[in-house]
């Protein structure tokens, strides 16, 4: 049998030998809330959490990180290309919609004729311990998005919570290695395989919530103009937590971080947001959004529109982070469910969730 | 495959004022690697992330054609951070550059055509590399008549007066100047664009319209060519939208689901009829 067991006990082992060869990052409680740190102590590791507040992209795609750095002499400019991209990065606990949104940022980030070099390369160089998700949060619906609370496809080693022991999965080439080298692990008996078998039915069978997204994509296709749009933007704020919380949101801004005393600096590219008005303010005054309800709707319509046009598959992992944070409850489910009720006014029939 | 985030280093070669309130000026830049020029294949239309390093990069259209050789050109009005850095700068200043980016305007499918540019402000820039590049002798024969309609504010904000010059002495080329109010000692026209669009007239027949200006002046000028019985198919508009990495990748340039700074800067009307209202 393939499968292996990893006691909660030995997690402290499994660390202590993949921490010389990797950056080891894992869940951990930061100001109360769950977030991936890289971790010097496996003390700091928290196994016990549905999901983390801010997702596991932001160690591949920071908040903040340079592009390069750069220096002065006299009138010549001398430009330090980053030397870690390459660096072993490993994430430990990452739940199957995290895991998913990698592949969906590495296809957005390799897409077109430019790869972006600073992503794709730390891509390449992580793995990923995915676990499945015995409880699914009341706000999740990864079901709906062609995922699954077990679903294994996007990490290279998959855990099953079984209580006091995970049943360790290798699901890549890079995992199956990496299992290899920790010899040290027992192996499964079929009770602890069936046993995960079962709880990833529980999991599937606790959702509430399940879309159509086909549907969606066709009824926003051809209700651009529709006045839903001004009910679904009326009540935002603005505050841009649903995309900043977002895993598969990928805008960012560049600004050049100047030490004039030193003669030196880095270009920098930061998190932005399609919700604030002067992500698209043009120099000259002019805007092609400078209202809350294009900005709302541009938000929609790229994760549900526009990335099956560019892409094939919608530009949402179904983890609930926007339903969640949304600090007035314009949560996405009632924003999917007026966008439905169009059809359903036209058909006559009910069809959403 | 390179970063694409990491600029490609020119040196300020020469800089040029182009107005009389002296807030546009054109940087002629040089590369310092000889192998990174040879390698810089534009075509007119395309734009580049250039970049003071320290104090930002924006996008700007390339000014200069390709049939000029040795450097590359940029005419930028000052009006934030980094273009104002760039009108502080000095000849020998190092300006980063990533680029050629954009489709550029189609150069092949205008083969054999009679093309009508229609230009507005200091936007005229790439308009500027397209007529260079049709009316170079290796090019001239595979295009047809070029008409200029090429409006400005005030006579004090005319761009590239010395090739405009040299234009109007040829015979292949019609040159139509106007400016929004009447001038002492202005002697060609005086109106919108549009206005002037629709004086002129110009065929349809065997024709593309190359349109770049202010939001207003394009839509303004397709109206007047739409009544003029051109096709939305036959009329390209050069857009600017905000942008930031020139590559796809930052997000705010999208209008629905294309990106001006991939998939444009250059689209139909045609195309853009089929787009959100976005731009």
């Amino acid at each position: 049998m393939d499968e292996k067991i990893l006691l909660k006990d030995n997690i402290g082992k499994l660390y202590s030998e993949l921490e010389k060869e990797y950056k080891f990052y894992a869940p951990t409680k930061v100001k109360g809330n769950i977030a991936f740190s890289r971790i010097s102590n496996v003390e700091e590791i928290e196994l016990e959490f549905l999901n983390s507040k801010v997702p596991p992209k932001d160690v591949l795609f920071p908040q903040k990180e340079t592009i390069f750095e750069y220096k002065y002499e006299g009138k010549d400019v001398i430009i330090e290309e980053r030397k870690d991209l390459e660096d072993k990065l490993l994430i430990f606990g990452v739940r199957p919609c995290d895991a998913y949104s990698f592949k969906l940022l590495e296809d957005f980030f390799a897409f077109g004729d430019f790869q972006d070099e600073v992503f794709l390369k730390k891509r390449e160089s992580s793995t990923i311990i995915g676990i499945g998700c015995n409880n699914p949060r009341q706000s999740c619906f990864c079901t709906s998005v062609g995922g699954h609370p077990f679903q294994k496809e996007s990490t290279d080693v998959f855990l099953s919570d079984l209580g006091d022991k995970y049943l360790v999965e290798a699901v890549s080439e890079k995992g199956k290695n990496l299992v290899k080298k920790l010899s040290w692990l027992s192996d499964a008996k079929k009770a602890d395989i069936d046993k995960s078998k079962e709880l990833a039915k529980q999991a599937e069978d606790s959702f509430t919530t399940k879309f159509n997204f086909d549907l969606v994509t066709k009824v926003l296709d051809e209700n651009f103009e529709h006045p839903v749009w001004q009910e679904i933007s009326e009540s935002c704020i603005g505050c841009s937590s649903c995309t900043f919380l977002c895993p598969t949101c990928t805008c960012f801004d560049v600004i050049d971080e100047n030490d004039e005393y030193n003669n030196r600096g880095r270009r920098i590219r930061i998190w932005d947001t399609c919700q604030s008005c002067l992500y698209t303010l043009e120099t000259s005054g002019h805007n092609p959004r400078p209202e809350k309800i294009q900005r709302c709707r541009n938000r929609i319509m790229h994760k549900f529109s526009y990335y099956p046009s560019n892409y094939d598959c919608v530009g949402c992992v179904g983890c609930g982070r926007c339903i969640s944070a949304c600090p007035v409850n314009n949560e996405l489910r009632l924003i999917i469910d007026k966008i439905l009720e169009i059809e359903e006014k036209e058909k006559g029939e009910k069809i959403s969730a | 495959m390179p970063n694409p985030y990491i600029p490609m280093l020119t040196k300020v070669k020469s800089m040029v004022s182009e107005n009389e309130v002296n807030d546009i000026k054109t940087f002629e830049l040089e590369f310092i690697k000889e192998e990174e020029y040879k390698n810089f294949n534009y075509i007119p239309g395309q734009y580049a992330e250039i970049s003071i390093i320290g104090k930002g990069e924006c996008p700007i259209g390339i000014a200069s054609s390709p049939t000029e050789e040795g450097t590359i050109k940029f005419t930028i009005k000052k009006m934030g951070t980094v273009t104002s850095s760039f009108h502080n700068s000095d000849v020998g200043d190092t300006i980063g550059v990533r680029g050629p980016l954009g489709n550029g305007w189609p150069m092949e499918e205008l083969k054999g055509k009679n093309i009508v540019v229609i230009g507005g402000g200091f936007a005229f820039s790439t308009l500027r590399s397209l007529i260079l590049y049709v009316l170079d002798e290796k090019h001239r024969k595979d295009y047809g008549r070029v008409t200029v309609i090429y409006g400005n504010r005030n006579s004090g904000e005319v761009l590239y007066r010395d090739v405009l010059e040299e234009w109007e002495k040829r015979d292949d080329i019609d040159v139509v100047l106007t400016i929004d109010r009447e001038e002492d000692d202005w002697t060609r026209k005086v109106g919108f664009v549009a206005a002037i669009v629709k004086e002129v007239a110009p065929s349809s027949d065997n024709a593309v319209a190359v349109v770049c200006g202010p939001p207003i002046m394009i839509t303004t000028a397709q109206n007047e060519l739409e009544k003029l019985n051109w096709k939305a198919e036959q009329i390209l508009n050069s857009l600017e939208m905000r942008m930031k990495c020139g590559i796809g990748k930052c997000g705010r340039c999208n209008i629905g689901e294309k990106y001006v700074c991939i998939d444009g800067p250059v689209f139909s009307l045609a195309e853009l009829k089929q787009m959100p209202k976005e731009h």
